[in-house]
Order: structure tokens, then sequence, then C-alpha cells
């Protein structure tokens, strides 16, 4: 069997003013596995997303990509790609020359990378704005943009940090599908940070409620992938049921931070 | 209905015809003679009269604005990116950016006039001396000023030093760099005529500021407006080409 897409024991992040930001953590990504993160603020779901993404360093446990270690992270295989919350666009340059950043700064050659960005853009719907700047943009395209700037490098995993949480609700749904294909369609494997209940429970293959103080996983709850994830899945008692169990649990998580935070006090 | 740009053009225009009105006006009616307040059209005959001599003076002191503006940019952003370099650069280096910039420059004119035999040479460093804080500041402010989260998604992709630097860095800290160099321009036309003051140069290489000097030795006063109008003319023009050098290079942001 191969080794998982990533693997996870015993991590932990002390912040440097001592505070306990995430107590021992074990977590395993499979392929073509759609994991969230989701718990109240403060129970480190974004630090857990950022030590994953190597861009802060864990005070504890292993962790694998691939069952290597980071510096292999970027070959062929093991691709991983960052869309953050707010789009994190270059202002000054065109939407082609955003998208094709990745390969740019990987010095694939510019008529190569030109046709990829232009695919990406594409496959989510914006290959018509190339030559547009950012500012053009309402803040569901930019947000498209990010993704296309991710889906450029063919990631293997995909880290998205709270991504759609500064959009209205009825773009919030249409991105929300489009990653629902990308995933089970297309078979991206992904780590989807979220706050907002209902998005955990549309697209994920398995939810992983986390609890504060220290950050923590509280529970598990896994979701069948055969599901079709589209506008009628959301309008389905199905649904509704997966959100109400999840409410239970992130209700429960949300408490025992509660308690927890009253005991030191 | 007129445009609102129109109208902003307008306006100011019409109140300064008003102004330039009520000052004839009165400078005629109550015979005010020139060595005391001269009249609007007494200040454009001596424009007039005198006009080759006053373009020519012109021309002079803003060879040294541009020579000075291009020294300060020059030396400004190599200062700024030395002192980005590292804390230490800095913390070192900080605090004498600071003391040349609270130094009065026509306190230490006479010194750099002195230090300097070629007085052109001379003029323009004392010039430059004034323009060059803005643009250390703020190309220093702006070289800081990059979004943490795209600076994050640079390290993640393993890019190196100057991939960041060129890439993320020096686009990034263009909105900053431009405010600096519009704030710069005009400093340095100021920074051209003080330094002119002070040196009191005469001659073939007469400035504006010397024309003024001049003028007012001989009781000329008319002729002194003339002068004073085409330095307020040479600004006005310096300040609507960096505004609109601004707005080109930032017209993709906003």
């Amino acid at each position: 069997m191969s080794s998982p897409v990533l693997s996870l024991a015993g991590i932990e992040k002390v912040f440097p003013n001592g505070v306990r930001g995430l107590s021992p953590v074990d977590l395993t990504v499979e392929k073509g596995d759609f994991v969230t993160l989701i718990g109240p603020s403060g129970c480190g779901k974004s630090t857990l997303l950022k030590l994953i993404a190597n861009l802060h360093t864990p005070s504890g446990g292993k962790m694998s990509w691939w069952g290597g270690n980071f510096g292999d992270v970027g070959r062929k295989g093991r691709r991983m790609a960052f869309v953050f919350q707010d789009a994190t666009l270059m202002p000054w340059a065109t939407i082609a020359k955003n998208v094709r950043l990745p390969l740019d700064l990987e010095k694939v050659d510019r008529a190569t990378a030109d046709k990829r960005a232009l695919a990406a853009l594409e496959r989510v719907g914006l290959g018509h704005v190339t030559e547009h700047y950012p500012a053009q943009l309402s803040g569901g395209m930019k947000m498209r943009v990010s993704i296309a700037r991710a889906l450029v490098t063919e990631p293997d995993l995909l880290l998205m940090d709270e991504p759609f949480g500064a959009l209205d609700e009825f773009t919030r749904n249409r991105l929300d599908e489009e990653m629902a294909r990308l995933c089970y369609e297309d078979g991206l494997t992904t780590l989807f940070v979220t706050h907002a209940l209902h998005e955990a429970a549309f697209l994920s293959s398995r939810v992983m409620v986390m609890a504060a103080r220290p950050g923590r996983i509280h529970a598990q709850y896994e979701i069948d992938r055969s599901i079709l994830r589209n506008e009628e899945f959301r309008l389905s008692d199905q649904f509704a049921g997966i959100s109400r169990e999840l409410a239970i649990l992130l209700e429960d998580a949300s408490r025992e931070s509660m308690i927890q935070q009253e005991m030191r006090a | 209905m007129m445009s609102s740009r129109t109208f902003s053009l307008l306006a100011p225009v019409t109140l300064g015809i008003i102004i330039l009105g009520i000052w004839e006006g009165i400078c005629r009616f109550w015979h005010i003679p020139p060595y005391l307040m001269p009249s609007p059209s007494a200040i454009w005959r001596a424009l007039m009269l005198d006009g080759v001599a006053l373009l020519h003076a012109l021309l002079i002191t803003l060879e040294i604005t541009f020579a000075a503006l291009i020294a300060a940019v020059v030396g400004g952003v190599l200062v700024a990116f030395l002192l980005v370099q590292s804390p230490l650069i800095e913390r070192c280096l900080m605090p004498y950016v600071v003391i040349m910039q609270v130094t009065p420059i026509v306190a230490i004119a006479p010194l750099i006039i002195i230090l300097i035999h070629n007085t052109p040479l001379a003029l323009t460093a004392c010039a430059a001396l004034v323009a060059i804080f803005p643009v250390i500041s703020n190309t220093l402010q702006g070289l800081r000023s990059v979004d943490p989260d795209l600076a994050a998604y640079f390290q993640m992709h393993k890019a190196s030093r100057l991939q960041t630097l060129s890439r993320l860095r020096i686009p990034s800290a263009l909105p900053m760099f431009m405010a600096g160099l519009r704030i710069a321009t005009g400093l340095s036309l100021v920074g051209a005529i003080v330094a002119e003051f002070v040196a009191g140069t005469g001659g073939n290489s007469a400035g504006l500021a010397y024309q003024i000097l001049q003028s007012g030795f001989q009781m000329d006063i008319p002729r002194m407006f003339a002068a004073l109008f085409l330095i307020t003319v040479a600004g006005l023009v310096l300040y609507a080409a960096a505004a609109s050098l601004q707005r080109f290079a930032l017209r993709h942001r906003s």
C-alpha cells in the first residue's frame, strides 16, 4: 500500500509566548479525501493548516508528506497548493500573470505556462478575463482566480484556509459546488478549513471537529463520498441530517472549549 | 449640467481672475506705486520685457532641480535597499538619516558651498539633500508593506531571494515610492531655490533665486513678482507631471 498523502502523529504547537495552540494532533489524509477542519475560533485549525504548509514549525510530533519530508514536496506527484482566506493576488499583475506565478517561480517556459494558466482559468470559468487586473474583478471572481492559481500547478494536495469566508452566501454555494466537482470528479485531495457548518456538511468526505484551549481534535465524522454534491443534495433531508449531527458535535466542542476556559479562570 | 471635472477646473480659475481684477483695481484706484505693490498688469509687462533673461534663469534652476531629483531618487532608493537588508544596518544608519532630515538646509548650505567648489554641483547637492528623505522613508516603508500572505505564498513555493525581490518586494513598494517621488519633486525645486539664495551666485549661470535677489536690490518689484510667478508655474507643472506619473504607474491597482 502506498503512503498516505499526509500523516501527522502527535503534532503540537506551543507559541513563543507560552500559549499552547495545539495539543498533540493525529491526522491521516488519504488520496482523494476531502477533509474539513471545523471548530470554534482559537481551536487551532488555521495553525494546523499552516503547519502542514510548512509556514510554521511544530513544537513536537512527527509529520510526513507522501511518506517523506517537506524537502521533497513540490516534485511531481507531491505538489501542494494553498488558497488563503483572501484571494491574495498581486494587484499589479494581470489575471493571467497571477495564475502563472507558481509556474514562473519554477521557471517553466513562457509558452507552456501561458497555456496552462489559461486552462486553469477555464476550469474555474474565467477564461475570458486573462488580461484584466484584480481590481476589475468581483470578490467571487478573485477567489476563483486564486483557486486557478492553485490548480495550475496540478496539485496533489490542496490546502484551503477559510477560502470563501468573505463571500456572500450565493457565491459561496456556487464555489462550493465547483470545489466538490474538482475533488470528487477529478480526484483532488483537499484539506479545507472553515467555520461554516453547512459548507463542511456539503463538501467533506470527513469532518474533523476541533475544540479550543488547547486546540485539539474533538470528534471525527465521516460522510458518504458517493453522494452527488449538487444543489439537490443541499436541499435534501440527508443534508439536513448531516448538518444536524455536525451541529451537535460542534456544540459539544464549543461547550468543552468554554469549560476548559472557565476551569483555568 | 457641467461635469465635475470641468467645474473643479473652472471654479478656481474664476476665483483667480476675480482676485486679479480686484488687485488691479485697488492698485489703479489708489495709485499704489509699483515698488510697494505692483499691479498684475505691471508684473505682466515686466515678464514680457525681461522674459528671455528670466526664462534662461528658470532653465538653470530647473537643471539643478532635475539633477537633484535624479540624485535623490537613485541615492534614496539605494539607501532604502541597504536599510532593509538587516535590522542592524537600519539601527546604525537610521539616526543619521533623521539627523540629515531635521537639520535645516539653509544651515548646511554655506558649508556645502564652501566644500564643493563647483557651484552647480554644490547647489545640486543641497537640493538633493532636501529631496532625499521622503524617497528613503517611503521606499523603506514600501519595501516593508508586502502582503504577509503573499510573502508566505512565495515562501511556500520556494522562491529565491531575487525572485521575491523582483516579483514581490519591488512591485509592492511602488505605490509608496511613487508618493515619495511626488513629494521629492516639489522639494527638489524648493531645495534648488534655497541653495541659490544662499550661494547668491551671479553672472551667466544665475538661477531664478538670484534674479529675485537682484530685483530686490534694484527695487524692481514687478520683476521680482514675475520671477516668483515663473517659479510657481514651474512648481505646478512639476507637481502635475509627478502626479500623472504616479497615476500612470499605479493605473491598474484601484
